[in-house]
């Protein structure tokens, strides 16, 4: 055993997360004979050698549990609480981290809570505010009552403008928030915004690294004996997870559930489960923020289990371990930086309480302990190491077992994440693990790891699991990320050589390569292809952050196998089998999961080797998929359609038409009955158009026809008084001569109007239509109303009926335009 | 733009790297392979700053592949890490040194001890504390080589001389690779660490040539030395070598009195307890029935049935004698609220007797003198025992009844 570099001091080397640090190097050699009394000298590698094959069983993770009733609701992504904005993603490339969206959470919280945030103030002016659009009329209220309409325009304004770097605030705004800045508020609003922008940070850092979920939520209590096959997984349920269900689980080809579990309501989001065998039960300890709880179960599956004792935290608690050596007694840590020994007997021992870390400054709240070789010595761990107190006097007998810096060979800016005891692979063995590597540590040579590798994990290992092998026999670990779901397969074999036989006794030795498990969301691409925002929601459910692991070790004669539990924040527990490979051929050609077409996967397939494996995972999630929709199917009341109602925009008067249906339409029914009763054709409508058109917007602004026009013209050319003659003279002749010529010009105009109406859609049709109108009743002259009076009787066939858009009545179409614009309502809100 | 099209190199590397990662982490070693074939590309346009760049990840993932890889040989694999060792100066030494585990773990002896003498003589510029460590590593590696080749002539000199000849080459040779074995052990030793594999070879070589004081002087110098992590493997070395050199009892017992104080669970402490049993000194006496109950505290030991008989064996002499019940309770007083939950539960009479017979008689009688005839454990066994008719259970169910006032004047 002889690490290259057993310095001291802080940790010396530079640099951050390396993608593939892990490969490729064996670190050092182990004597691998037992004892050195041999010609030949033979080696071993600390890591590169041979290990257990066990290959996933199925292609997926399969569901375990049944989604139950009520919908998960998301936790905050990061879009939420940033700041999006062109701007912002400027400022970000000049990497000032970053930018929470205060403001957009303060109008929230206004918003929402108006009540909380203006209540008696609001009250009190709401007579004094006035937030019509016509002005104040009794002059009375005048001296007390303001309007806010322009105000209120100027923050709409100010929205639009959001993110424009030349933004300025508009005066009145800023007068106003000038006055009443230090009085409406309910809540004075500097200390609003402290605590709010308090609680974004938390929110940000949390989504950032959330610390809460170490040690993971989900616990397996083995069977008793191993003739039975059923064990206890204890985890986390309901909508806020403050639901702990002990639900009995029968392990056969896939793990099935089995009568109800029992069912147990916290006062708190649960964080962790935590359990430990001793002396033929089971203790479960869990962990919410406040709270902390102990539960036993007895040995023989089915029993009921029995609740304890609660204690109660003022800091939220960060820790809870269950001793394997002593019934009924735990460790709790809390954020402040406080370590008890809790007994179910003799209640809670305090061990420590430094608020400041171990070893260096770190800002960290975080604390962990865990149970040692000795029943009464403790660690306790905060980010910058592991200590070892003695409970009988804490004060005084203490060691460091990990620390980071230079004697483990950390690197700068390496924190604990998760410490834990290995006890039952060996006594005195500890892993700890950090964001870049994982250590092995052997109390009896503290500070120097026993064996260290580089996880490669993307995100921190929050959660990991012990199966310890038989002597001879690898041990596994698993280590669980939360954020992106990463699991990893790591096997150790301990002490290989005794002391006796002349060996290094604290050598270590990983064996076989880490594997990368199944994660909840890589089934999501051999589900069969669902509806868009089916589909999205699956992905938001099925990519929810990881929250606990359990796993279990099952031999069945020369049968192997390992089932891997793991739950996500949304309450779904998936499970996966591995089966050992005994005999180690070649590796086989692997099916590529990349290239599977989601849908097309060998798990929904009709499968030839083991039918029935995966016939029932097919059949698992198909179970699943099922109550994952009946569970999440909002209530019919919540259903938003899309449609506005046009009672809202107009008021009942404006939207009244004439009653019943109009002449023309009469008429064309009338036709359809007749052509039909004759079974002929109707090609178009334009040969029945034996009548002038009987649309009212005649007149075009031709420059000889315009009154005005002529008029003007007669006066520059100096004949005006000819022109005046000629107008009063009004001669017949004349009368019907440009009567006619407008009527030609009528019809060609209407022959475009209803070719490109029948090309344009409906809307641009209307607008046209109505900007047509809104010239129409101008021109005329009071003189000649008779094109207008046609409208009450117009002549059947009108040549507009060619578009199927404007069935419903031209006429109708052109009153109300007309009638709203009488009316005074602007033509962009019809 | 020649900006973006760095960006876009950067980003067809980094999906290369993850996707040859992944390949990796599912034991597809042909994908990975086909995967680095194109990531070789990337060391032509190396603009990378991070601390690990394109050519350690070939390096690494290279190696990786080529040690699962069905079609690969030992050739590939020394010809791969040929070429390795050019891509940095920096890391010449590293490599080497893995090139050497691996041919060390292949047993290709002889071919490591090359390669290391080659890194040796190689020199380039200024060395960093680093590589100034790699290689002192490199040197004792080849020292530790030496060491076997001298094994090895040993070993073949000692058949001849049983055969009744002598050979003055094979002796010389010998000494030749002693020679060069001491000079690079001894430079390893001096700097802090764990070197348990080279401080024993050396000694060897020391004890082997007679020079018991230089070999004192290294173990002391390993187990004492505060710069040296607490390593308990350096205080077995010392005790081994002053049980080798017939050293009195009393250097034997402090050796192993600090192994006690460092690990207490120490797999020695049976030794150190029987030594200590067998002293006329009661101190020394005292001392064995601490180092006992020390041990039993710890998990490892809880059914470790020679640990019990040792104490029940004490325990047993002390109640007989009647003399220095205090002891007993003394020891007992720190344990009293936790060792019945954790030795003596009935769930553990149960499995104990289920298990392992002789191991529930030894902690029976101690159950049955600590915490009388009434304790659970006790009573469990020894009403099995005699159910069994078992002769000595009967008998121990006998002597814990005679002596039941012994327990109370212990609790009490």
């Amino acid at each position: 055993l002889s690490p290259p570099s057993c310095g001291a001091g802080p940790p010396q080397e530079e640099g951050g997360p390396a993608p593939l640090a892990g490969w490729g190097e064996h670190g050092q050699v182990l004597e691998g004979g037992p004892g050195r009394r041999q010609v030949q000298p033979a080696f071993v590698p600390r890591r590169g050698a041979t290990g257990e094959r066990w290959e996933a069983a199925d292609a997926a993770a399969v569901p375990v549990l049944l989604p139950r009733a009520g919908c998960w609701i998301p936790s905050p992504a990061p879009q939420d609480i940033l700041y999006r904005s062109g701007l912002c993603k400027k400022l970000r490339a000049g990497k000032s981290g970053a930018i929470l969206d205060f403001t957009r959470q303060l109008g929230h919280f206004f918003v929402d809570h108006p009540e909380d945030a203006f209540g008696s103030l609001g009250r009190l002016l709401h007579k004094n505010f006035y937030l019509g659009n016509s002005k104040l009329q009794v002059i009375v209220s005048r001296s007390s009552t303001i309007r806010m309409t322009a105000l209120v325009e100027d923050i709409d304004r100010l929205e639009a403008r959001r993110g424009c770097p030349r933004q300025h605030l508009a005066s009145r705004l800023r007068w106003f928030s000038h006055l009443c800045r230090d009085w409406l508020f309910e809540v004075p609003l500097g200390l609003l915004a402290d605590c709010l922008h308090e609680e974004l940070m938390q929110q940000w850092s949390n989504l950032l690294f959330d610390d809460s979920l170490t040690g993971g939520a989900l616990a397996w209590l083995p069977p008793e004996d191993r003739g039975t096959a059923v064990g206890c997984l204890v985890h986390p349920g309901g909508q806020a997870m403050n639901h702990l269900y002990f639900q009995d689980v029968v392990l056969e080809e896939l793990p099935r559930t089995r009568g109800a579990p029992a069912q147990f309501e916290l006062s708190g989001r649960i964080q962790q489960v935590a359990a430990a065998h001793v002396d033929g039960q089971d203790f479960v300890g869990v962990r919410s923020d406040y709270h902390c709880g102990v539960w036993r179960v007895l040995g023989k599956r089915g029993a009921v289990p029995t609740p304890l004792q609660v204690i109660r935290t003022d800091v939220p608690a960060s820790c809870l371990t269950v001793s394997p050596h002593l019934p009924g007694e735990l460790s709790v840590c809390t954020q402040s930086g406080t370590v008890y020994l809790w007994s179910v007997e003799t209640g809670l021992q305090q061990l420590r309480h430094d608020p400041q870390t171990m070893f260096f400054r770190d800002h960290s709240p975080w604390r962990w302990s865990d149970f040692t070789a000795h029943p009464r010595v403790l660690s306790c761990a905060d980010r910058t190491g592991l200590q070892c107190l003695d409970a009988r006097a804490p004060k005084r007998c203490h060691f460091d077992l990990f620390k980071v810096g230079e004697e483990a060979g950390c690197q700068q800016g390496e924190r604990v994440v998760l410490p834990m005891y290995l006890g039952r692979a060996h006594p005195s063995q500890y892993l700890v693990t950090t964001q870049f590597s994982v250590y092995v540590l052997d109390e009896r040579l503290p500070l120097v790891p026993v064996l260290k590798w580089a996880h490669m994990m993307k995100a921190p290992p929050l959660f990991a699991h012990l199966m310890p092998g038989k002597p001879g026999r690898s041990h596994k670990v698993l280590l669980g990320a939360s954020r992106t779901q990463e699991l990893l397969l790591l096997q150790y074999r301990d002490s290989f050589w005794g002391v006796s036989s002349g060996g290094s006794q604290s050598a270590c030795q990983l064996a076989g390569t880490p594997q990368k498990l199944h994660s909840i969301a890589g089934c999501l691409q051999h589900l069969p292809t669902q509806l868009p925002h089916r589909h999205h929601l699956l992905q938001q459910r099925l990519t929810a952050p990881a929250a606990g692991l359990a796993a279990t070790l099952q031999e069945d004669g020369p049968h192997k196998s390992m089932l891997i539990f793991q739950l996500s924040e949304a309450g779904d527990v998936f499970c996966q089998r591995l089966t050992h490979n005994a005999a180690q051929p070649p590796a086989p050609p692997s099916r590529d999961e990349a290239t599977t077409a989601p849908g097309s996967s060998p798990l929904f397939e009709v499968p030839a080797s083991s039918p029935q494996g995966l016939a029932a995972a097919a059949l698992q999630y198909r179970h699943w998929l099922r109550a994952l929709s009946r569970a999440c199917k909002e209530p019919p009341g919540h259903t938003w359609s899309p449609s506005l109602s046009q009672r809202r925009l107009f008021t009942r008067k404006d939207l009244e038409g004439p009653a019943g249906p109009s002449s023309l339409q009469r008429q064309m029914r009338q036709r359809l009955h007749q052509t039909m009763k004759e079974g002929g054709l109707i090609q178009h409508w334009a040969p029945l158009a034996l009548q002038p058109p009987p649309l009212p917007q005649a007149l075009e602004p031709a420059g000889g026809l315009d009154p005005l026009s002529s008029r003007l013209t007669a006066a520059w050319a100096g004949d005006w008084e000819q022109w005046w003659e000629e107008r009063t003279s009004f001669s017949v002749a004349q009368r019907r001569q440009a009567l006619r010529e407008r009527r030609r010009r009528q019809k060609r105009a209407q022959g475009r109007r209803s070719l490109s109406a029948s090309f344009t859609s409906s809307l641009t049709y209307q607008s046209e239509l109505s900007e047509l109108s809104d010239t129409g009743p101008s021109v005329l002259s009071p003189g000649r109303p008779p094109i207008l009076s046609q409208e009450g009787s117009p002549p059947a066939g009108s040549p507009l009926v060619h578009s199927p858009a404007t069935s419903a009545a031209p006429d109708e179409a052109l009153l109300s335009s007309q009638s709203l614009r009488c009316r005074g309502i602007p033509k962009e809100r019809r | 733009s020649s900006n973006e099209h760095k960006l876009n190199f950067k980003k067809s590397k980094e999906a290369c790297l993850s996707f040859i990662q992944d390949a990796l982490l599912q034991k597809e070693w042909k994908r990975a392979a086909e995967f680095l074939t194109c990531y070789i590309e990337s060391l032509e346009k190396d603009y990378s700053r991070e601390h690990i760049g394109p050519s350690e990840m070939i390096w690494r993932t290279g190696a990786e592949i080529l040690w699962h890889h069905s079609q690969s040989s030992m050739k590939e694999f020394s010809c791969f890490m040929e070429q390795m060792k050019t891509l940095g100066v920096k890391r010449y030494l590293k490599v080497c040194l893995e090139h050497v585990f691996h041919l060390l773990c292949n047993g290709q002896i002889d071919e490591a001890y090359q390669n290391l003498s080659l890194a040796e003589s190689w020199r380039f510029g200024e060395q960093t504390a680093i590589q100034d460590k790699e290689m002192k590593l490199i040197q004792a590696y080849r020292g530790l080589l030496d060491y076997y080749s001298w094994f090895k002539q040993k070993s073949i000199l000692l058949e001849h001389s049983e055969d009744g000849f002598s050979d003055s080459a094979v002796e010389q040779e010998m000494h030749g690779y002693f020679r060069k074995a001491a000079v690079n052990l001894k430079e390893i030793i001096k700097i802090p660490g764990v070197w348990d594999i080279f401080v024993k070879c050396y000694v060897d070589l020391l004890e082997f040539y007679g020079d018991h004081n230089e070999a004192r002087q290294v173990l002391n110098e390993y187990a004492y030395n505060s710069k040296f992590p607490a390593n308990p493997n350096a205080h077995v070395y010392l005790y081994q070598f002053l049980k080798r050199q017939r050293e009195p009892k009393k250097s034997l017992i402090s050796a192993l009195k600090i192994l006690h104080d460092i690990v207490p669970s120490h797999e020695l402490m049976i030794d150190f307890n029987t030594m200590l049993q067998k002293s006329k000194k009661r101190k020394k006496r005292r001392l064995g029935l601490e180092v006992i109950f020390a041990a039993l505290d710890y998990a490892g030991w809880k059914e470790n049935a020679k640990a019990w008989s040792c104490l029940a064996r004490q325990v047993k002499q002390i109640v007989i004698s009647e003399k220095h019940l205090d002891w007993i309770k003394q020891e007992w007083n720190s344990r009293k609220d936790w060792w019945p939950a954790f030795h003596f539960s009935r769930y553990l009479a149960k499995r104990n007797w289920q298990e392992n017979k002789s191991l529930s008689y030894e902690k029976a009688l101690v159950a049955g003198i600590l915490l009388g005839k009434g304790c659970k454990y006790f009573k469990y066994v020894s009403h099995q025992g005699c159910k069994a008719q078992l002769k000595r259970f009967r008998m121990l169910k006998k002597f814990v009844n005679r002596h039941n006032p012994v327990y109370l004047r212990i609790s009490g």
